[in-house]
């Protein structure tokens, strides 16, 4: 009986001590909203607004695309870290460079400093929009928990599709196609 | 951090090259875990585990684990593959889904121990130091990787990650993991009575408090409602379970009968 007692103390204090550590260590503020374990945005939603800077430090906001033009957007997120990210960002350089104005892709990396992206970008050649989002902003308004992940935006502002994991050119062409006819 | 290892002309990508060295090693420590578990049963007069059926079952986890975590990754984006079925099976350095692979490697072990007819407490006794290793090995494999990387810290044993300096938090999980091998070793030593059961639990016990600690010092981590750390959620569940299953007082009456 002593033992049982003592042991639905031990578990209590447990659970108790357990549960205020969670706590304290969760995350609060814009970071803290919750994140769906599922992909997010969901297909056929308006995709939420964002302003983020280049590495240059223009300020982009995606709503202008839908304002301006208007013009369908791929975003990538990504990390310098990420090896599949890497495989894939060639293939978004040369769709930068056979559509141009038509479509624009954005490169929304996760939480590393401008330096570092700038950097990567020289190395490899970069030269289509690298956003930085040091604060994890934008990673967190769409709930993006694997990398890469790429998500097509018609010209309404509109989510077309969300794929996650290594694109290959032909499938990101493919998409980027659909979404200018 | 090191994502790729260079050999010459020849990149080779470190996280898969870690997992595979981890699900060796794993299998390896299950071989050796059962020899242990069983010499000890056999000590206290206890029916011996035969160390062949142990490693089968944590091969067919193993196994099941890897397909059904791509599988799981393939149904949840389907629309990723429905106009791209050779991306199901390759490339493969990228897509699964942990939490169904661990669900399905642990239906594949329940039935397969099943089916060898192999005592419950005994064999997940046996099985416990290849999860840890194999769990280590995921989480060097994030470390060399770059993922579930920490957050920013000023505390002089931080890292620098691309000009930014954070917790080396998978390094503290891989820690995490080497103590709970250690809970399993005394637990599993001369001087403890044989109590089938109890090395799973302590070990399970460990980790499970370990990663409810060090999780904190995740920067992506998935979160719920209230900004709070899924994994620590779970962590607290599964140490308040292992607690309560050891407390039980069915299984202190079968210590009774071992003595």
């Amino acid at each position: 009986m002593r033992d049982r007692i003592e042991w639905l103390l031990l578990i209590t204090l447990t659970a108790l001590l357990g549960s205020g550590w969670i706590y304290l260590s969760r995350e609060t503020g814009a970071a803290g909203q919750p994140i769906a374990l599922t992909t997010a945005p969901y297909v056929g939603a308006l995709a939420p607004d964002f302003t983020l800077q280049t590495v240059a430090g223009e300020r982009v906001t995606l709503s202008d695309f839908m304002a301006n033009g208007p013009t369908p957007v791929v975003l990538n997120f990504w990390a310098t870290w990420c090896p599949p990210c890497r495989v894939e960002m060639p293939h978004f350089e040369a769709a930068h460079g056979l559509y141009g104005a038509d479509v624009a892709i954005l490169g929304i990396n996760q939480a590393e400093s401008a330096g570092a992206i700038a950097a990567y970008a020289r190395e490899h050649g970069l030269t289509y929009p690298l956003l930085v989002d040091g604060d994890m902003t934008v990673n967190h308004l769409y709930g993006v928990l694997n990398l890469p992940t790429t998500i097509f935006i018609d010209r309404n502002g509109i989510v077309r599709e969300v794929l996650i994991g290594t694109l290959s050119r032909a499938i990101l062409e493919q998409r980027i196609e659909e979404m200018l006819e | 951090m090191l994502p790729y290892l260079n050999l010459g002309p020849f990149g080779l990508p470190a996280g898969p090259l870690v997992y595979l060295i981890g699900a060796w090693l794993a299998l390896w420590a299950v071989d050796r875990a059962a020899r242990r578990v069983s010499g000890r049963r056999v000590a206290a007069g206890q029916p011996a585990l035969d160390p062949e059926h142990a490693y089968a079952l944590a091969l067919t986890a193993l196994l099941a684990g890897f397909v059904g975590a791509r599988l799981m990754f393939v149904l949840l984006h389907w629309s990723s593959y429905d106009d791209n079925l050779l991306g199901v099976v390759w490339p493969l350095n990228t897509g699964y889904n942990g939490v169904g692979g661990a669900l399905i490697a642990a239906a594949a072990g329940f039935f397969y121990g099943r089916w060898r007819r192999l005592p419950l407490w005994p064999a997940l006794d046996a099985l416990a130091p290849g999860l840890l290793v194999f769990l280590i090995a995921v989480s060097l494999a994030d470390f060399l990787g770059g993922a579930g990387y920490g957050s920013l810290t000023n505390m002089p044993w931080g890292i620098d990650v691309f000009g930014v300096r954070r917790h080396a938090v998978q390094l503290y999980e891989a820690l995490v993991g080497v103590v709970a091998l250690g809970a399993w070793w005394a637990a599993t030593s001369a001087r403890v009575p044989v109590v089938p059961g109890r090395p799973f639990l302590w070990a399970t016990i460990a980790y499970a408090g370990g990663r409810l600690l060090v999780d904190a010092y995740r920067e992506n981590a998935a979160l719920m409602a209230g900004g709070l750390h899924v994994t620590q959620v779970v962590a607290l569940a599964i140490l308040l379970a292992a607690m309560a299953l050891l407390a039980w007082p069915a299984r202190r009456r079968e210590s009774q009968t071992a003595e």
